[in-house]
């Protein structure tokens, strides 16, 4: 059964860092820029945040996320370079299209808070299993029910995949249409999905039985099947950023 | 039957084994969507699904969990848009308990309703982040008309927003609404907190 995280295995420091450091991290690069609007601020943050992906060795796993959110940025890039009110300095003209200054930079701007989100959320994704990340917050006191909810994602999506494949065959085989005009198509979806969400809804009443008959309401303490993981250095890290942060706040009001 | 609070936070075993499953249908109804090509997202039957079994909480949690695993999965940008995602299954939860989600034609209406909650709520998301813009083709096509002739970047975006939302919630709703009608019983009671333990000793 193929996963559908997007966790890679590798050995690096990044790797070994404690996943609540790594939201720190995002808590950092989402709040900074919003601080220090600046756009060489935004810059910095850009160049941090890939080279840690360069660190942790997953920079090739990004390519795919990156250029699906790049080709988004380019369409922001010539839509508000060409109509954004305001606009008055010229760039340059193409035809009877005229670039202007304002909106690029503005543009530029949305670029670089976009890119920097992105690649904060990366480090986390790419290097934290999620199973690790949910037993981390579970341990900091997020409920463990919503923990279970979300690890047993993990399971049912692939699981569903795996049915839908069989469904899409079968129908397939009854000489139904799944390629063609976009009526053919949209006749297709409901005789593809149903049989899958309905057979799923019913798998919910043992799964629930089957928790239930293992306890799973029961008011007790609850134990953790894995020992902890002993992470270095999370203090100082979490400090460090909650540090830069207060710093930045600290830069903002007084310069 | 005296019918279940609508703010009922007593999540059942049941109700909290539906949420997953809730992301998983969200999650295979964008797949197939994409394989077939069709123009819409698709990607919210599962949430207005558990809403209409289990009531808004259930809805709206199965909303937001979605876009933690959309998040954790395939695009980082998911995240922020779990606040349009909660408020989708909440909308679908209260509309369904009112009474608005019971005839096909009332299921019209309230799927526009749906829509229009999500483009309002995703409107100042798409400003703040993108500058306005969906990434839908059609949608961005017909923002950048309005801009240059408005100057209004908010009615822009609202406009890009709202021409895919409100096809796209119109139908995932009549969708949900048709497998509801199609479920065999002893599942839909599942959900029914209400229901009764007799003791016999």
């Amino acid at each position: 059964m193929r996963s559908i995280s997007l966790y890679t295995e590798r050995n690096t420091v990044i790797h070994a860092m404690d996943p609540i450091s790594k939201l720190f991290y995002i808590l950092f690069a989402l709040l900074i820029p919003i601080i220090l609007p600046s756009i060489k601020v935004s810059i910095v943050c850009v160049v941090l945040g890939l080279i840690f992906l360069l660190v942790a060795r997953v920079f090739k796993k990004t390519i795919p996320v990156f250029s699906f959110v790049f080709l988004i940025l380019l369409t922001v890039i010539i839509i508000q370079g060409l109509f954004r009110p305001g606009n008055q300095t010229t760039l340059f003209h193409f035809g009877p299209f005229t670039l202007y200054k304002e909106g690029l930079m503005f543009a530029f701007g949305v670029a670089f808070r976009v890119i920097n989100i992105v690649s904060a959320f990366m480090i986390l994704i790419l290097t934290t299993k999620p199973s690790d990340l949910v037993e981390s917050l579970v341990r900091k006191g997020l409920s463990s029910k919503i923990g279970y909810v979300i690890i047993s994602v993990f399971q049912i999506i692939p699981e569903m995949m795996s049915s839908m494949e069989t469904i899409t065959d079968a129908q397939r085989s009854r000489g139904m249409e799944t390629e063609g005009n976009l009526q053919t198509r949209m006749k297709a979806f409901l005789p593809l999905l149903g049989p899958v969400i309905l057979g799923s809804l019913a798998n919910t009443k043992e799964r629930a039985m089957a928790l239930e008959v293992r306890g799973f309401n029961s008011k007790g303490p609850k134990t953790y099947l894995l020992e902890e993981k002993k992470y270095r250095y999370s203090k100082v890290v979490q400090w460090g950023i909650l540090l830069g942060i207060a710093c930045a706040l600290a830069w903002r009001i007084l310069v | 039957m005296k019918k279940q609070g609508l703010w009922s936070l007593r999540l059942s075993t049941a109700a909290l084994v539906l949420i997953p499953t809730a992301v998983g249908i969200n999650y295979i109804g964008k797949l197939f969507a994409g394989l077939l090509k069709l123009p819409l997202w698709l990607d919210s039957i599962g949430t207005v699904l558990a809403s209409i079994l289990a009531g808004p909480i259930v809805g709206a949690l199965s909303g937001a969990i979605n876009n933690v695993i959309y998040g954790l999965t395939a695009d980082p940008i998911s995240f922020i848009y779990g606040i349009t995602s909660l408020a989708i299954g909440l909308a679908a939860g209260i509309l369904f308990y009112k009474g608005w989600i019971s005839s096909w034609s009332k299921a019209i209406v309230a799927g526009l309703m749906i829509g229009l909650v999500a483009a309002i709520i995703s409107t100042p998301l798409n400003i703040g982040f993108w500058g306005g813009q969906t990434g839908n083709v059609w949608g961005d096509a017909l923002y950048a008309t309005v801009l240059a002739n408005t100057h209004a970047t908010w009615l822009a975006s609202f406009l890009d927003e709202i021409v895919v939302d409100l096809p796209d919630k119109l139908i995932v709703v009549l969708i949900s609404f048709g497998i509801f009608k199609g479920l065999p019983k002893n599942v839909v009671q599942l959900y029914n907190t209400n229901n009764k333990v007799e003791n016999l000793d």
